[in-house]
């Protein structure tokens, strides 16, 4: 179920980033809710079920808190609803706080995801032999989080087999959260240090050292190349010529319907969702082979 | 369990002096439709907004805001207009009662916020500190002079003339003496 994955690193690589600049430098919202759908379809089609569910249990508030977080401190714009101590809280600001949500989610998502697909070891391929050691300061810290949680389960279903802070309180359990923080804390220095030790004492960086795992490059990883190239010049070119040009401030700017623009909000929805529709031919595929047996 | 009822009550303490923090009005509220009546009595002073500078510097102007209706063609927010006098009103205080009851959009950040002990001025009609180059921002003048300290600590006598300039340039461009212009 790992169509994606299979690609070779250069690949996924400038997929992610394309998808992410996009995403990021060019605030428009017909774009931001593209990368936001496309990054949630393949985050789901790479978790399963369950854990699909339990991440909307944090993405949910995240989203409710950043789009009321903005218009509580940004009073600008030309709709007042009503006013918080004698400043005004605006539609515009509200609606800017949303926009900000929704790519602060899609960005989100896509990290997830490109922690999913870019393993270590492929992005040690990738910049290895280049940059050895700031690849790998960046490999760690890329793949930091995803680290840390696990080990922080870890800890805490150890602090719990010793009996401490079992109960059922919620006091208990921010008080057990705290201890093992604290913990986590020095383990991650340390776990830095070895990590970096023990490439080290492996020869990383030095000549002639092959790497964990070897790709190659193939038809298909051409083609999805060109894909992704072209698909990535269509809203940088859109945002070059001012197409996605948006304004929040002082009134909500139009979204515009012209051909040009809709090219460019087509091709950044094809290039968001391309990793899902991926995934989805090859789960077609495999279960068409299966069903054959 | 004990824990907990004492971490809700925590909680709940916080949100009391967070909402006993808030003051939260309608539109409809805010909005002055009354304003003191001038009686031959009262002290007047007389108050106008101006932005003349950003039409001379439109093209730093956030692209945003480049129509008549946010930047006014003469420049004219609010033009020379008698208010009421109460007693011991500020600057502040004036320009407050004027924009409530000419619906103009003000947002300012509070006394307690600043590290001058007064009320500082983030933008007037859609118009905000930066929106027209780094140097850019609303000043006052009270007859023909820009006092040294915040708008919410300058106590108004009866027929002084109050301005909101707005500047592109730290002050230069309308004159301010202390940020090097040439003064009137």
């Amino acid at each position: 179920m790992k169509a994606f994955a299979n690609m070779h690193p250069a690949v996924s690589m400038l997929y992610f980033l394309s998808v992410l600049l996009v995403c990021m430098f060019i605030p428009h919202p017909v774009l931001q809710a593209e990368a936001l759908l496309g990054g949630a379809l393949f985050c789901a089609a790479l978790q399963k079920r369950g854990a699909a569910l339990r991440d909307l249990g944090f993405y949910l508030p995240l989203f409710l808190m950043v789009a009321v977080v903005n218009p509580l401190f940004s009073h600008n714009g030309v709709t007042p609803l009503f006013f918080l101590n004698e400043n005004p809280v605006t539609l515009e600001a509200l609606l800017y706080g949303v926009s900000l949500a929704v790519m602060v989610i899609g960005v989100l998502l896509w990290c997830k995801a490109y922690n999913e697909i870019m393993t270590s070891d492929k992005f040690l391929y990738l910049f290895g032999k280049l940059i050895p050691k700031l690849s790998l300061v960046l490999s760690m810290a890329l793949r930091f989080i995803p680290t840390y949680l696990r080990q922080s389960r870890r800890v805490s279903r150890a602090q719990k087999a010793m009996g401490l802070y079992a109960g059922k309180s919620i006091t208990d359990r921010v008080k057990n959260r705290m201890r093992v923080l604290a913990a986590m804390i020095s383990w991650s220095l340390e776990n830095a240090m070895e990590t970096s030790a023990s490439m080290k004492a492996r020869g990383y960086g030095k000549k002639g050292r092959t790497n964990f795992s070897l790709f190659r490059f193939r038809a298909s990883d051409g083609v999805l190349l060109a894909i992704c190239i072209c698909l990535l010049a269509v809203p940088l070119i859109g945002a070059a010529v001012g197409i996605t040009d948006f304004m929040y401030y002082p009134r909500v700017g139009v979204i515009q319907t012209t051909p040009a623009a809709i090219a460019v909000y087509a091709a950044f929805g094809t290039l968001s969702v391309l990793p899902f529709i991926l995934e989805v031919k090859e789960a077609i595929v495999w279960n068409y082979s299966v069903s054959k047996i | 369990m004990k824990k907990d009822i004492l971490a809700v009550f925590g909680i709940i303490l916080i949100l009391a002096v967070l909402i006993n923090g808030t003051h939260i009005q309608s539109v409809d509220e805010y909005y002055l439709t009354h304003i003191d009546d001038i009686t031959p009595e009262s002290e007047t002073v007389t108050l106008s907004i101006r932005c003349d500078t950003v039409l001379q510097h439109y093209e730093d102007l956030d692209p945003a805001l480049r129509s008549e209706e946010f930047v006014p063609p003469d420049g004219v927010i609010l033009p020379p207009t008698e208010y009421v006098l109460r007693e011991g009103d500020t600057v502040f205080d004036i320009l407050d009662r004027a924009v409530r009851y000419n619906k103009i959009q003000m947002e300012f950040q509070g006394a307690a916020k600043s590290p001058f002990g007064s009320v500082y001025m983030q933008g007037i009609h859609y118009l905000y500190e930066f929106s027209c180059g780094p140097l850019s921002g609303w000043m006052y003048r009270v007859d023909g002079e820009f006092p040294h300290y915040g708008c919410s600590r300058y106590e108004l006598h009866d027929g002084q003339n109050i301005e909101w300039i707005y500047t592109c340039d730290l002050g230069q461009d309308i004159g301010a003496p202390w940020m090097g212009g040439q003064g009137k």
